[in-house]
C-alpha cells in the first residue's frame, strides 16, 4: 500500500515537473491519423508530418505510420476511434507532388482534398508544412502559417569566416545562401521573407547590406566603425533598431530608411546592444550593462528614462519582443564561465509576471513568430545542441537536433 | 484513512492526465465539399546562392608565438596583443607594458594605418559579445592614445567569438581568445 502511495505521489510529481511542457489537454486536441500511400515510403516525411501536427497545439497524432490506398474511403476498424485521418501520397517525379485527402474517421466523409508541387525535392518539408497549416485553416483552429516560414541563420566556418542559410522550421531543409567572407546577424527584412540585411565584414569597417533572397540584388543600407548589427525592423518595414559604434562607442540607434536619418536611442558608456520595439513600437527594450552586468532594460525612443525590466539571473544577456510581450535568456548557475545554466522567460511589459518558458541546459537565442504565439531558441546539452521551439498558448515544446558548426544568430 | 488518500491522489493523477473533456470543432458535412480544392500550388521559387569568398580571406590570427613569460601573442608586424579577464574590458595592469610597446610600433610605423581588433571567447551571445569585444578594442585605442599614439591612423573592429585561436575547453584557452590583436593594414 506504502509502495502505492509512494507511486502515486510520485506520478503527480512528475506531472507537477512537468509543468513546463505540459501539453494542453489532450482531449481539447482532435485525434487524428496518418495514412501514407506514396508510392515511395518516405519516413522522414511522416515524421515533418507528426511534428507540424504537434507543434500547432490543435492535433494528437497517432505516432503509427499507417499505409492505404489514397483514393478509397474505406478505412480500417482501429482507425475508427480517430477524429480525422489524413491520407496523402508523396511523388518525386520531376516535380515534387503532396495530394492530401482529409477524412472524417467516422464515416470516411471527404473534408478536404488538395495537390501541392515544388520544383525541388529538398524542398519536399515545405509541403507538409503547407498541407498542414491549410488542414488546421480549414478546422477552423488559430492560425499556424508559422510553420511555412524560413528560417535564416549565421553559422561560424573557420575563424573570421562565416556563412548564411536558409533553413524550414525543423531543419530539414538547409541551403547555403551567402558563403565566404564573415556575413553575420542576418535579419528579415520584409513580412514576405524577400529580403534580409546582414552585416558584412569585407572591409575595414562594418557595414549593413540589404539582399533579396531570389534575385540575389545588394544593396548597402550603412556602415560603422566597428560593429554594426540590425536588431529590429519595424512591423512596416520603414524604420531598423541598430546597433553600431560611430564614435567606438555600441550604442543604439532608430534608423528612418525612408529618409535615410539616423537617431541615437541610447546613450552609455558601457554597452547598449540588441534594441527590440516593443509597445506600439513607441519604446524599445534593449540589453545594458548599466549596473555591471548584462541584464534587460526598457526605454521610450524619444525620451532618456531608463527602467529595468528582469530583476533575477547573474547575466540576462539576449531579449526578443512581439507587441508587450518580452522573451529573454537569463544565466542562473554560478560559473563565470564552463558549464552552466541559461534558462529562458516570459513577461510583458509593464508587468512584473514572469513566466518560466524552459528548466534545463543552455538556452539561448530566444526569437518570437511573427505572430508572437511561438519562441524559436537554441538548447545546448551535453548530447549536443538543438532548435527549439514553444508554443505559447498550448504550451507544447519541440526540439530538433542540430549537428555541426556554432550558430551566430538567427531569425525567421 | 490511506486507503482515503490513496483514493484522492489516484483521482487527482487521472484528472491531470486525462484533463477536462472537450471535443474538438466538427465541419458540417454538408458544407464540407465547399472546401476541397485540386491545384498544384508552387510553393516558392529557387532562392539564390552568393559566394562571397572574394571578402574576407585575412589569414586567421597566429597562435604559435608564445614569449619568454608564458603569454601568448596572436598580434603581428611587431605588436603584442592585450589580453582581458572574463567579461572585463579594462586593461589589467600587467598588460600595460604591452600597451607602451604597442604605441612605440605604432610611431614608428610612419603612415601606416594600425587595425585594433576586439575578441571574445564563446560565452555570452551574439550582440554583446560583439559589443564586448569593441570595448576591449576601443580600452586599447584609448590606451594608446593616452600614451601619445595617432588615433587617425588607428581602425577598430569586433570580431565578436569569431576569431578564436584555440577551441579547446579549457580556462587557459578562453584566456586566449579574450584578447586584442594589432595588425598593420596591408
Amino acid at each position: 500500500m506504502r509502495y502505492i502511495l509512494l507511486l502515486l505521489l510520485s506520478l503527480n510529481l512528475f506531472a507537477v515537473d512537468a509543468t513546463l511542457t505540459i501539453e494542453k489537454d489532450v482531449e481539447q486536441r482532435a485525434r487524428i491519423a496518418l495514412v501514407d500511400a506514396s508510392p515511395m515510403i518516405d519516413e522522414k516525411f511522416f515524421k515533418i508530418l507528426l511534428s507540424d501536427l504537434k507543434i500547432s497545439g490543435h492535433f494528437l497524432a497517432d505516432a503509427t505510420h499507417h499505409q492505404g490506398d489514397i483514393n478509397s474511403n474505406y478505412l480500417l476498424p482501429v482507425l475508427k476511434s480517430k477524429e480525422y485521418i489524413l491520407k496523402y501520397a508523396l511523388t518525386k517525379q520531376v516535380e515534387t507532388k503532396l495530394l492530401i485527402r482529409l477524412l472524417k474517421a467516422a464515416d470516411g466523409t471527404e473534408l478536404f482534398k488538395k495537390s501541392y508541387a515544388i520544383p525541388t525535392t529538398n524542398k519536399a518539408p515545405f509541403l507538409a508544412h503547407k498541407a498542414i497549416s491549410d488542414i488546421n485553416n480549414v478546422l477552423k483552429y488559430s492560425d499556424i502559417s508559422w510553420i511555412n516560414r524560413y528560417v535564416i541563420f549565421s553559422r561560424y566556418t573557420t575563424p573570421k569566416h562565416s556563412e548564411i542559410l536558409l533553413a524550414d522550421y525543423t531543419f530539414n531543409y538547409k541551403k547555403v545562401i551567402i558563403k565566404g567572407g564573415l556575413n553575420l546577424f542576418p535579419k528579415w527584412a520584409d513580412r514576405d521573407q524577400k529580403s534580409f540585411y546582414y552585416s558584412s565584414y569585407s572591409g575595414l569597417t562594418p557595414t549593413l547590406n540589404k539582399i533579396n533572397i531570389y534575385t540575389g540584388s545588394k544593396q548597402k543600407i550603412t556602415s560603422s566603425e566597428g560593429m554594426m548589427v540590425c536588431s529590429d525592423v519595424s512591423k512596416d518595414g520603414s524604420k531598423l533598431l541598430l546597433t553600431m559604434a560611430p564614435q567606438g562607442q555600441a550604442d543604439i540607434y532608430e534608423l528612418d530608411l525612408a529618409s535615410g536619418a539616423k537617431s541615437r536611442v541610447t546613450a552609455f558608456n558601457g554597452i547598449d546592444v540588441n534594441g527590440k520595439y516593443v509597445d506600439n513600437e513607441s519604446s524599445i527594450v534593449f540589453i545594458s550593462n548599466r549596473l555591471g552586468y548584462a541584464n534587460v532594460y526598457k526605454k521610450s525612443i524619444h525620451s532618456a528614462a531608463v527602467s529595468q525590466v528582469v530583476y533575477h539571473g547573474r547575466n540576462n544577456n539576449a531579449v526578443d519582443a512581439d507587441g508587450g510581450k518580452i522573451v529573454y535568456s537569463s544565466r542562473e548557475s554560478q560559473n563565470s564561465f564552463g558549464k552552466n545554466r541559461f534558462n529562458l522567460y516570459l513577461t510583458l511589459s509593464g508587468s512584473s509576471t514572469t513566466r518560466p518558458l524552459t528548466t534545463t541546459g543552455v538556452n539561448q537565442f530566444p526569437r518570437f513568430s511573427p505572430d508572437g504565439s511561438v519562441v524559436l531558441f537554441i538548447k545546448h546539452r551535453a548530447n549536443g545542441s538543438s532548435i527549439g521551439y514553444i508554443n505559447l498558448d498550448s504550451r507544447q515544446s519541440l526540439l530538433f537536433p542540430l549537428s555541426g558548426r556554432k550558430i551566430q544568430s538567427i531569425d525567421w | 484513512m490511506i486507503r482515503k488518500i490513496v483514493l484522492t491522489t489516484a483521482t487527482l493523477s487521472l484528472l491531470i492526465f486525462t484533463g477536462c473533456g472537450q471535443t474538438a470543432p466538427d465541419l458540417d458535412g454538408a458544407n464540407a465539399g465547399k472546401n476541397n480544392v485540386s491545384d498544384a500550388t508552387q510553393i516558392a521559387s529557387d532562392t539564390v546562392t552568393i559566394d562571397e569568398n572574394k571578402y574576407g580571406n585575412q589569414n586567421s590570427a597566429d597562435s604559435s608565438n608564445g614569449n619568454s613569460t608564458g603569454k601568448y601573442n596572436s598580434s603581428s608586424d611587431g605588436f603584442q596583443s592585450i589580453y582581458f579577464g572574463f567579461g572585463d574590458y579594462g586593461i589589467a595592469t600587467g598588460m600595460e607594458d604591452r600597451i607602451s610597446g604597442n604605441t612605440g610600433v605604432i610611431k614608428n610605423a610612419g603612415a601606416a594605418r594600425i587595425k585594433i581588433e576586439g575578441n571574445c571567447d564563446e560565452f555570452g551571445t551574439d550582440e554583446y559579445n560583439y559589443a564586448l569585444g569593441l570595448k576591449r578594442a576601443k580600452a586599447v585605442k584609448d590606451s594608446i592614445a593616452a600614451q601619445g599614439g595617432d588615433t587617425s591612423k588607428m581602425h577598430i573592429i569586433s570580431f565578436g567569438e569569431s576569431n578564436p585561436v584555440c577551441s579547446s575547453p579549457t580556462d587557459s584557452c578562453y584566456e586566449r581568445n579574450r584578447r586584442v590583436d594589432l595588425h598593420l593594414v596591408k
